[in-house]
């Protein structure tokens, strides 16, 4: 799982509806994986992340990013910019580990990068 | 400019609707008479600025198979000879070039003695250069048209038109053998063919820079087929077993395969029902094959039979049984109308405004009207192309955001939702044809050409096994008769035999 599909889920166990964001990761397993870079993209997701939450992710990982977004239009970023975001965002991959809910305590479990956020019966 | 186009021969009504996603995705102006359009002939005379654009315009498309620059068109050579002689400017600058020219007939043959005649009647274009047969600078197409009439189910005796002009520009149809499902390490029985999952991606206008989601990926062929034209995909199923495969064939290993790495973001395992995305415009197009349960149950998390007992976590060697890896919540079958609701619900609230919707809708032939299409208030209709199987068929329907998602606004899949009810589902063994007699329900709305499509489906393939029956039961009968009545005409004893073999045989496959 890569950072930015991180940054996409939060808790959705039921009456779990504040606090449930972002899922905190643990005992992680790492790896880098190459994927294109591509300025297009990036300017066309960054408006949606939720900044906070990948700057507090990226801490747990031991990856320091600024705590602000840079204050220009998503326009001209500067390219240096977009790479450093482009390697946290789509090359890092989460292979092993664990997302906990902030709010819930609910655990979803990450196995071969393939997070796993189904529910059981009881909380759906 | 004038242009022909000359498309494969497939899936005959996705070819208008991929050549307007392909003019969107290149963005180029193309015009054409939507009433000379004909299902049944594979020829189409379009505009277009310039050649540029036109190579641009099928340089991915899948159920184009050329390009031609117009030099003449007409009923007979005569008309085309004159048309191309008009313009000899447009001649010249191939003086000197090596060439190739090709003469073929849709639904005809050429003979190469005729087809030397065709060639040597343009022999006034005095080109200069070499014959060159394998990699010529430049070719040129003599088309003839000689499809069905759809009347006398023939071939006319002269051809209909004759297009004729120069080569410009090949579409992509070797992506098919690239994606064919026999060279694919992985695949279920539930993939879809590499021609449609390529067509699909056209209509989701996959293109670098977007974000495209499959929320029942199953074994991830539009993962595949929307990053090959540049997008960034992800996908997600209930059944995680699928995304996972076995070692060394998974959704993994073809993402591999195909070298796509650096396009495929994720898979991840949830039901769509019970999401856990953020609120938000995530996806720029949503292209799926939602499960209606032919081929593979739809499934969402509930059970069939709701329990009575308060529940209680099941322990597996003293491990909770929802805390192990295989686990594979309890679920009930998820309705057609249910899926239909929830699917365009989703796409109104997480596309951004201009994304699509691409996905399929199977239909009874008989039922189906255009009316039925599921409808939302935040989408419009694209396109509707059905690819048939006789009695019951698929539609690949293409839907775009085209405004503002408003909190609220539902899907409206015609009441659907009431149709599907339990009771049907119990007697559905009844009679068939008692369902068919009353086509409207009690509330006197017509039923639509999806509802209780998976009963039908069924029925109609039991009811094909008992007409069978019946008619050997017939040949059986008059056959006897006949015997009764010492004809002896000399066929009649072969085809005794013949009918017992097979009467034979039916009666095995009635005891097995």
């Amino acid at each position: 799982m890569r950072l930015i599909t991180h940054n996409m889920l939060q808790c959705h166990a039921k009456n779990c509806n504040s606090n449930n964001f972002p899922l905190q990761l643990s005992q992680v397993e790492i790896v880098n994986q190459e994927t294109e870079f591509n300025p297009m993209f990036l300017r066309n997701m960054l408006p949606k992340l939720e900044w906070n939450a990948l700057v507090k992710t990226a801490l747990q990982i031991n990856v320091t990013l600024p705590t602000v977004l840079p204050e220009s239009t998503t326009d001209d970023l500067d390219e240096e910019f977009l790479k450093t975001l482009h390697g946290i965002l789509l090359e890092t991959h989460i292979l092993q580990g664990a997302m906990t809910c902030p709010n819930c305590n609910r655990v979803y479990p990450i196995k071969d990068g393939i997070p796993n956020m189904l529910l059981n019966e009881t909380e759906a | 400019m004038k242009y022909f186009i000359q498309f494969a021969q497939s899936h005959e009504e996705f070819r208008l609707p991929e050549l307007e996603s392909l003019a969107k995705i290149e963005n180029v102006k193309i015009s054409y008479n939507n009433e000379e359009y004909r299902k049944n002939c594979p020829f189409l005379i379009v505009d277009i600025d310039t050649e540029k654009e036109a190579t641009q315009l099928i340089k991915r498309a899948i159920l184009i198979r050329n390009i031609y620059e117009l030099w003449g068109v007409g009923k007979t050579y005569e008309e085309v000879h004159t048309q191309v002689k008009s313009k000899p400017e447009r001649w010249s600058p191939y003086d000197y070039k090596s060439f190739k020219f090709l003469v073929s007939a849709f639904g005809s043959t050429c003979s190469s003695d005729y087809q030397v005649r065709i060639i040597n009647s343009f022999a006034y274009l005095g080109f200069k250069g070499d014959i060159d047969l394998k990699n010529p600078e430049v070719q040129f197409g003599v088309l003839e048209d000689y499809r069905l009439d759809p009347y006398l189910n023939l071939p006319p005796s002269e051809p209909y038109t004759i297009y004729f002009g120069r080569l410009v520009a090949s579409g992509n149809r070797d992506l098919i053998q690239t994606y064919n499902l026999k060279k694919r390490r992985y695949i279920g029985n539930t993939s879809m063919d590499a021609e449609l999952s390529l067509i699909m991606a056209n209509q989701a206008l996959a293109a670098p820079g977007k974000l495209i989601y499959d929320p029942f990926v199953g074994t991830g062929s539009f993962l595949l087929t929307c990053a090959q034209f540049g997008a960034f995909t992800m996908g997600s199923d209930i059944d995680g077993r699928q995304i996972r495969g076995q070692t060394n064939r998974s959704i993994k290993s073809n993402v591999e395969q195909y070298n796509l790495n650096r396009k495929v973001l994720d898979t991840l395992v949830f039901d769509i029902c019970h999401h856990p995305l953020r609120d938000n415009l995530w996806f720029d197009s949503i292209v799926t094959d939602p499960p209606y349960g032919v081929r593979a149950g739809a499934k969402t998390l509930g059970r069939k039979y709701p329990l009575k007992r308060p529940l209680t976590p099941k322990l597996l060697d003293g491990i909770p049984a929802h805390k192990r890896e295989d686990y594979y919540p309890p679920t009930k079958p998820y309705e057609m109308s249910e899926v239909l609701s929830d699917l365009l619900d989703f796409a109104a609230k997480y596309l951004v405004v201009g994304g699509r919707l691409v996905y399929w809708l199977p239909t009874v032939v008989d039922e189906y009207s255009n009316a039925d299409l599921p409808e939302h208030p935040s989408m419009r209709l694209i396109s509707n192309s059905e690819q048939n199987f006789g009695k019951w068929a698929r539609r690949l329907v293409t839907m775009e955001k085209f405004k503002e998602n408003i909190i609220g606004e539902h899907a409206n899949v015609h009441n659907a939702k009431g149709l599907d009810n339990i009771s049907f589902v119990y007697h559905r063994k009844d009679d068939v044809s008692n369902e068919k007699a009353h086509s409207t329900n009690e509330k006197g709305k017509k039923k639509l050409g999806h509802y209780l499509f998976r009963e039908k489906y069924f029925s109609l393939k039991s009811e094909e096994k008992i007409n069978r029956e019946q008619t050997w039961t017939r040949y059986k009968n008059q056959i006897q008769n006949d015997d009764g009545n010492h004809t002896t005409a000399p066929s009649s004893s072969s085809t005794t035999t013949e009918i017992k073999s097979c009467d034979k045989s039916s009666k095995e496959g009635n005891n097995t």
